[in-house]
């Protein structure tokens, strides 16, 4: 039981951290990121192919990750442009449509030309007993990260005048504005963010489970349930969603099996988003 | 010579024009029977390939499902995606149906169409009732899909699961030969297109335009807004269910990916909005030049996917609105 | 120190706003009145940078503003409050100042200026911004404009959905303020309180300035005492 608990917790904290990138660029600049799980998945091949070139596992990451910021900057600077153009709803169903079509191209090349690549990096040692339980190494190590991360995250959030002045983004773009902030600019650097955060997920979970180069639309989808259910914007309610999914995922799998608990997973999900549309910590219209 | 029969539309990413619809019936009917009498030309030229006919099948079977698509969003801006699912309720419902529970094929068939029609009603109500927005509304779709997608699999001592289902009945009748099903679901465009015109011009058609384009001022004019939301909702659906199990039984073999979102739903979608969602003939437009597309880059493998998003950024970027409103535009200003 | 010359802005349907020209010199109060839909909001809003005006130039301390972004003019030295505030809601009152002095850190002196101005915000640093009363949220957005020590202060409206007492508080900060060499620029509908705190006015009538002169001067103008003053 309590391994069932911690193992959702391994894999609610990945699904929180992909969920909390996606949400982050919903809240800060309205623009839904469809490609965010293909963001994650060039980043991992970046890291395959370092490695195979000969870098060491350490500078093999740190690849993945300056890749996966360059990512959100390239993003930034070319399909984003025409959607900024646009306000609200407009703006978010182009977003989602251009980048829907960007993950698409990245999808076809990556499959096309890496076929059978995927990700992944072992952590030497035994288990770890955690309570009791024996749990793998490497799911240990990625909860680790992704916690640090997180709290690294709420610090510069809550503490930092750039922290600060992205939520005020968040809060209210003209506000913000009016203090001498530039809401493109910020988006801009949250999109560099998300790009590493989306990386760092790829790693993270290459640590438990190999990272295909098809595991792109799947993260996404992932990414986006998470984060409806957590509420859109909110990366408090991204973590807690994904933790909860990670959860009741992990405890239907052990009692059902594999397909069955992802129909629950996603009856749970869309009971949530019925009853709270607006997220578990999310705002209310 | 194709009539610009456009309608605004609800999203600002895909603007609107007026619409110009006559009253007349002959306005409507001789458009569609030309469009039926091309089409009625392919097999005289691809009817020696079996290869070719059922590409030709598949092609009107999506452009059925952009009817249909076209019905429940372009007409009242419901964002379904669940296009695949409901067709799948269809072609899947009416083979365990006639196959596993063995009922006729027609009435299998009908009961089907029922399902899709109920799922697609009760997907809307839920949606009016929670007053789910666009995108929600496609979340919770979305999640439809899966979930289905799923369930296809699990059970798969009904379904067949992943190996697929093949399907008994209807073995042996025209529906497995090469050029008569073409015919059927030519005549199930052709209905479908009637059934769209005619909807546009009734008063459950005005209720749809005038929900889409602003819901209070529509309830305020008495249209209640939840049953016609419904209603465009269940018959969209049901034109999805009849298309998926109709085509169920000619092809003879369906698997989950026949009718799985990444199949179904993004190519319905990319589809009706390079024709013109909300059009008329946007669906079928969409349909003949992506089952021409798909077979030119056939060859390329996994490389498709990439031409497709290209082709997706490309079309929304500079034809949003699609072909025939921006063809419309361009006639429009030249005049 | 601000100088506004042939400004012409609008909508889509058509100019709002017409040849406002118009001066504030430092040191001084100035007011702009007018009713409902003469233009305040607009002329502000073309003069600050958050509507692009279609002619007309902006100067600042000698230095060409017009066309620049809001964001830009915000670190030029003028702070704005817009009639709708715009504060950030479920940020703490705290946060809500420090962010006044982005992109600098808030300094303790200044923070502690604008806390001895309004005590009410000192008892209230830990509450979210969303939360308070609207003249507590029109104290927060004042002193926020504050915090980064700007030399203009631009108030658009600023008594909005005040009682009267807390009106005449904000308008005495204003005058302590103005006191402590802060040049002040207002917008305002409630004639009787502007005029105390200004030393110039321009009335503002249809998007065209229509009179201009001392408070003094209008207060003693028939016209002005008969549309805005209330007196026959």
């Amino acid at each position: 039981m309590i391994a069932n608990l911690l193992d959702g917790i391994v894999l609610g904290l990945q699904f929180g951290l992909l969920a909390g990138g996606l949400t982050l660029v919903y809240g800060l600049g309205g623009v839904l990121n469809l490609a965010y799980g293909q963001m994650a998945v060039l980043s991992a091949m970046a890291v395959v192919l370092s490695m195979e070139a000969g870098l060491a596992p350490i500078p093999a990451v740190a690849v993945g990750l300056l890749a996966g910021g360059l990512l959100g900057l390239l993003l930034d600077l070319t399909i984003l442009r025409p959607v900024y153009r646009l306000q609200g709803e407009a703006r978010v169903l182009l977003s989602l449509l251009l980048t829907l079509g960007m993950a698409f191209m990245v999808d076809g090349f990556l499959t096309w030309r890496y076929p059978t690549k995927a990700l992944t990096l072992r952590i030497g040692g035994g288990p770890v007993e955690i309570l009791g339980v024996r749990m793998v190494r490497g799911g240990v190590v990625a909860s680790v990260i992704t916690i640090l991360v997180l709290s690294g995250l709420l610090l510069f959030f809550r503490k930092t005048t750039l922290g600060r002045a992205i939520r005020s983004v968040i809060e209210d773009e003209q506000g913000a504005r009016l203090v001498g902030i530039d809401p493109q600019r910020m988006l801009r650097l949250i999109l560099v963010l998300t790009g590493v955060l989306a990386a760092l997920v790829a790693v993270t979970r290459s640590l438990v489970t190999p990272v295909a180069v098809t595991a792109g639309f799947e993260l996404t989808v992932s990414a986006l349930i998470v984060t409806v259910v957590g509420g859109l914007g909110s990366v408090g309610g991204a973590i807690l969603a994904g933790i909860l999914l990670g959860i009741i995922s992990t405890f239907a799998a052990s009692s059902i099996g594999t397909v069955l608990s992802l129909i629950i997973l996603l009856v749970a999900a869309a009971v949530t988003i019925l009853i709270r549309p607006s997220g578990l910590l999310g705002v209310k219209e | 010579m194709i009539e610009d029969y456009t309608e605004g539309t609800g999203t600002a990413v895909v603007g609107g024009t007026e619409q110009r619809a006559s009253r007349s019936l002959v306005a409507l009917l001789w458009p569609i029977a030309l469009v039926g009498a091309l089409l009625s030309l392919i097999p005289l030229w691809l009817g020696d390939s079996r290869v070719m006919m059922g590409v030709a099948i598949l092609g009107l079977t999506f452009a059925c499902y952009a009817v249909g698509f076209n019905l429940i969003f372009g007409s009242t801006g419901q964002l379904f995606l669940c296009v695949g699912a409901l067709a799948g309720i269809g072609g899947y419902g009416s083979a365990i149906l006639a196959d596993r529970v063995g009922l006729p094929l027609l009435l299998s068939i009908l009961l089907a169409t029922l399902a899709s029609s109920v799922f697609g009603g009760l997907l809307s109500w839920i949606a009016v009732r929670r007053s789910l927005g666009v995108i929600f509304t496609g979340i919770i779709t979305l999640i439809f899909s899966l979930v289905f997608g799923n369930l296809l699999l699990g059970a798969a001592g009904v379904t067949g699961g992943d190996g697929g289902f093949h399907i008994q009945s209807g073995a042996g009748t025209f529906l497995r030969q090469t050029i008569p099903p073409y015919y059927l679901m030519l005549a199930l465009v052709i209905i479908f297109l009637l059934t769209h015109g005619l909807l546009r011009r009734s008063y459950i058609g005005w209720a749809f335009r005038a929900l889409r384009d602003d819901e209070i001022a529509a309830e305020l004019a008495g249209v209640n807004v939840a049953r016609y939301r419904v209603i465009a909702a269940g018959i969209g659906a049901a034109m999805l269910g009849l298309a998926g199990s109709l085509f169920a039984f000619t092809e003879g073999t369906i698997s989950p990916t026949t009718y799985g979102f990444a199949q179904v739903d993004v190519e319905t979608m990319v589809l009706l909005a390079f024709g013109g969602i909300g059009t008329l003939f946007g669906p079928v437009l969409g349909a003949v030049v992506f089952t021409v597309i798909n077979e030119l880059i056939q060859d390329l493998g996994q490389l498709r996917l990439l031409v497709y998003g290209a082709l997706i950024i490309a079309l929304f970027l500079w034809v949003p609105r699609g072909i025939i409103p921006t063809l419309g535009d361009l006639i429009r200003r030249r005049k | 120190m601000l100088e506004v010359r042939g400004l012409t802005a609008g909508y889509q349907g058509g100019d709002v706003i017409r040849d406002i020209g118009f001066h504030v010199d430092e040191g001084e109060a100035v007011m702009i009145i007018g009713s409902n839909g003469a233009g305040k909001t607009s002329l502000f809003r073309a003069v600050l940078g958050l509507l692009q005006p279609s002619s007309g130039n902006v100067v600042f301390q000698g230095e060409g503003i017009s066309g620049l972004a809001a964001q830009r003019i915000a670190r030029l030295g003028i702070s704005f409050v817009p009639a709708e505030r715009h504060l950030f809601p479920r940020m703490t009152v705290q946060d809500n100042l420090a962010l006044g002095a982005y992109p600098n850190r808030p300094d303790p002196k200044t923070m502690k200026v604008v806390l001895d101005l309004f005590p009410r915000l000192a008892e209230r640093r830990r509450q979210h911004a969303g939360t308070m009363s609207g003249g507590e949220q029109q104290m927060l957005a004042v002193g926020r404009a504050l915090m980064s020590e700007p030399r203009l202060l631009v108030l658009d409206e600023p008594t909005t959905g005040l009682a009267p007492k807390l009106a005449a508080e904000a308008y005495q900060a204003l005058r302590t303020l103005k006191g402590s060499g802060l040049t002040v620029l207002v917008a305002e509908q409630q004639v009787p309180l502007a005029m105390a705190l200004s030393d110039r006015g321009y009335v503002l009538e249809n998007g065209v300035i229509s009179k201009e002169g001392t408070s003094a001067e209008l207060a003693k103008d028939p016209d002005v005492r008969r549309s805005y003053l209330g007196i026959a």
